[in-house]
């Protein structure tokens, strides 16, 4: 057989198939891999999806996504994301909102996932984070990963613990100092610390008025002027760089950053808890209209109840930093010494008590995707870009 | 009556081939202005119509607003643009003053026959990703990088250098290992102006090396100096990613406020940045033909 005969009769299998899925009924195409939009922080158990898949007994075909609004907006809502994926996931407080006003994702049914009543207080009816997994009451997400961010710092130069906002402000770690290059996080955990610590009188750090963007801003531009700020950071490397290296020794930051510092050069870097409050997020997974469409919500929701079981809690607590969504989480560690060692164990269980004492916190504020000034912030962080 | 039909046919035939072959021939030379109406011009408009429209919540509609210009020129974008320019210019001179020489090199002293594949290996830098290039440059230039230790080794310097990362040095630097091949290609093609002849010519009337550059090699390889002047200056505008990851809190350049206005959701001021970028390349352009008359850039290959 010649390549010419094998390319041919590859070419007419193909069409064969392709005629018989089309001529199926939707229900049929159940069975396919649900095609998941998500960034690799969606998946523990390895660096493929294939333990993912064997917790929840369907196939998934995951294509990456970033972090970032714009592109989602983009996909599910200007562009052809529906025909595309079948579930996506996202910064709960704001693009679920979005998404749902948009009809880009549909509403699900709780009484599918059975992990669903192991779901953590705070996103239960009357919750303080309810809202960011519903929309106009109706639940059309589930949430995977949260975490309150703080300050990371480089404990084995500065020698002491920090507990303050103010520490990343401070005229010592002048020029040795970043934040994250993204006017949400960091305008907000700017307000936090300026309202806590009575310098500027802030009513909602989460949704500030046009002059309270204002002062913020003037706040980081003073001190930019200053050379205060080596860099805004963008990403997980180029965070985990900067730490690592030396080039700063306070970040505000994800932990997820301060995890993979510490563990580059074994340097002695920590996540404080700020007595002010923190930014806190959560991430979130929703099943898209076109997945529905296309009969794909029993695999929607085999994978959601993965994710809210301590199997994917404890590991990405373990593995990444991030708060388990689920209660049992200790209890299922405790259960695995062949999974958990003893090592990994009292790094968990430090770990979930560090983001306890963060959680509660009274300072703490919610993310929010999209401010009600938006303006304001885009063109004040423009300034402070400029500055 | 056979001559009387070979006649008949003769006069007939041959105008009805010939205005098929000229008809396909117009058609053949019509394609590049195809090509540039369907890839540039069209999308160039539609940029600036898209810059007049009005913003919505996550997308934006139709209507004539120029609130996307004044949000551009009335804030610290316009100084952001401006700065983004001032550096891009010292990239170009720095490119212009290592890669030249390098271009003029090539010409006067390596063998002809070798000139292209000496070419070539500035083209081997291309074969990897930008970005891995730009990212490989911070070990090298970081507080504890290659060049710092180094320095710090020979007792050059007691403290790290750290104004060669997270600032605006740092994308300079980052541009001009980005794009230094450009001048040389652009020079090298605009060598091919200047005949070997000129170097013995002037050498012969004791015309120094200044003289010699300033008088005949400047004027003759002007315009292909100028392109790949411009198109250096272009990218130092354009590309984000270089502020991005070599530079400190304050470098931005026109792409990274686009991306910036994009990431906002704010698309009409995305578009009104990208029109405003590719009027300033435009007008450019425009300086350069009329101080140099850019077609003479092919006309040594003619």
């Amino acid at each position: 057989m010649n390549q010419t005969e094998f390319n041919r009769r590859q070419l007419l299998a193909l069409m064969g198939s392709a005629a018989a899925v089309a001529g199926l009924p939707r229900g049929a195409m159940a069975a396919e891999a649900l095609k998941l939009w998500a960034p690799g922080i969606a998946k523990v158990g390895g660096n493929d999806w294939s333990a993912m898949e064997a917790q929840a007994g369907v196939s998934i075909a995951p294509i990456a996504k970033s972090a970032r609004a714009d592109e989602s907006i983009q996909k599910m809502v200007v562009g052809d994301g529906n025909s595309l994926y079948d579930a996506m996931t996202d910064n709960g407080g704001g693009m679920e909102d979005a998404l749902a006003s948009q009809g880009a994702i549909v509403p699900l049914d709780a009484s599918r996932i059975a992990n669903f009543s192991n779901m953590v207080a705070d996103y239960q009816d009357g919750g303080a984070a309810a809202d960011t997994i519903r929309y106009n009451g109706d639940l059309v997400a589930i949430p995977y990963i949260s975490n309150a961010d703080s300050l990371a710092f480089n404990h084995g130069v500065i020698g002491e613990e920090l507990s303050s906002w103010e520490a990343l402000f401070d005229s010592q770690f002048r020029g040795r100092a970043a934040m994250q290059n993204d006017f949400g996080p960091t305008l907000t955990n700017t307000a936090i610390y300026l309202k806590q610590s009575g310098k500027q009188d802030i009513e909602n750090p989460s949704d500030m008025s046009e002059a309270e963007v204002r002062g913020v801003c003037q706040f980081l531009i003073d001190l930019k002027k200053k050379g205060h700020f080596r860099t805004f950071w963008d990403g997980v490397q180029n965070g985990a760089d900067l730490l690592s290296s030396e080039e700063v020794l306070v970040s505000s930051c994800w932990e997820v950053i301060q995890i993979f510092a510490a563990r580059k050069n074994g340097a002695d870097i920590r996540y404080g808890t700020m007595k002010e409050g923190h930014q806190a997020w959560n991430n979130v997974v929703m099943l898209t209209r076109g997945g529905k469409e296309r009969g794909m919500e029993d695999a929607f929701y085999a994978l959601a109840n993965v994710y809210l079981s301590p199997w994917f809690g404890a590991r990405t607590l373990a593995g990444l930093g991030f708060t388990p969504q689920m209660v049992g989480v200790n209890e299922y560690i405790d259960a695995h010494p062949d999974d958990f060692d003893a090592d990994t164990k009292a790094i968990t269980a430090e770990r979930l008590a560090r983001k306890q004492e963060r959680i509660v916190v009274p300072g703490n504020s919610w993310q929010n995707v999209f401010p009600t000034n938006i303006r304001a912030y885009q063109d004040w962080w423009a300034r402070v870009q400029a500055a | 009556m056979t001559v009387r039909n070979i006649e008949g046919v003769a006069p007939v035939a041959a105008p009805l081939r010939e205005p098929m072959r000229e008809k396909l021939a117009r058609w053949v030379f019509a394609l590049p202005l195809a090509f540039m109406l369907l890839f540039f011009a069209l999308p160039m408009a539609l940029t600036f119509v898209f810059s007049v429209f009005e913003r919505t919540m996550f997308w934006m509609e139709p209507g004539f607003t120029l609130f996307s210009y004044e949000n551009f020129f009335f804030s610290a974008r316009l100084e952001n643009f401006l700065s983004s320019m001032y550096y891009s210019g010292i990239a170009v001179i720095v490119c212009f003053v290592l890669g030249f020489p390098i271009a003029v090199f090539l010409r006067k002293s390596v063998p002809q026959v070798a000139q292209h594949r000496v070419v070539l290996l500035f083209i081997l830098p291309f074969m990897v990703s930008e970005i891995i290039r730009v990212f490989a440059l911070r070990p090298v230039l970081q507080r504890n990088g290659l060049v710092n230790t180094t320095l710090q080794n020979l007792g050059l310097i007691d403290e790290p250098i750290t104004a060669l990362l997270y600032t605006h040095t740092g994308v300079i630097i980052g541009e001009v290992m980005s794009f230094l091949p450009f001048i040389i290609f652009s020079g090298f093609l605009a060598m091919e102006a200047v005949p070997k002849y000129i170097f013995e010519v002037c050498d012969d009337l004791g015309a120094g090396p200044v003289r010699r550059f300033l008088d005949v090699i400047l004027p003759l390889a002007a315009p292909g100096i100028f392109a790949g002047c411009t198109f250096i200056f272009v990218n130092g505008l354009g590309v984000a990613l270089l502020p991005n990851i070599l530079g400190g809190a304050g470098a931005v350049n026109a792409g990274l406020i686009a991306t910036q206005a994009i990431a906002a959701l704010d698309f009409p001021l995305a578009m009104a940045v990208s029109a405003i970028m590719m009027t300033t390349l435009m007008a450019l352009l425009y300086i350069g033909h009329r101080l140099f008359d850019l077609t003479k850039i092919l006309s040594p290959i003619n």
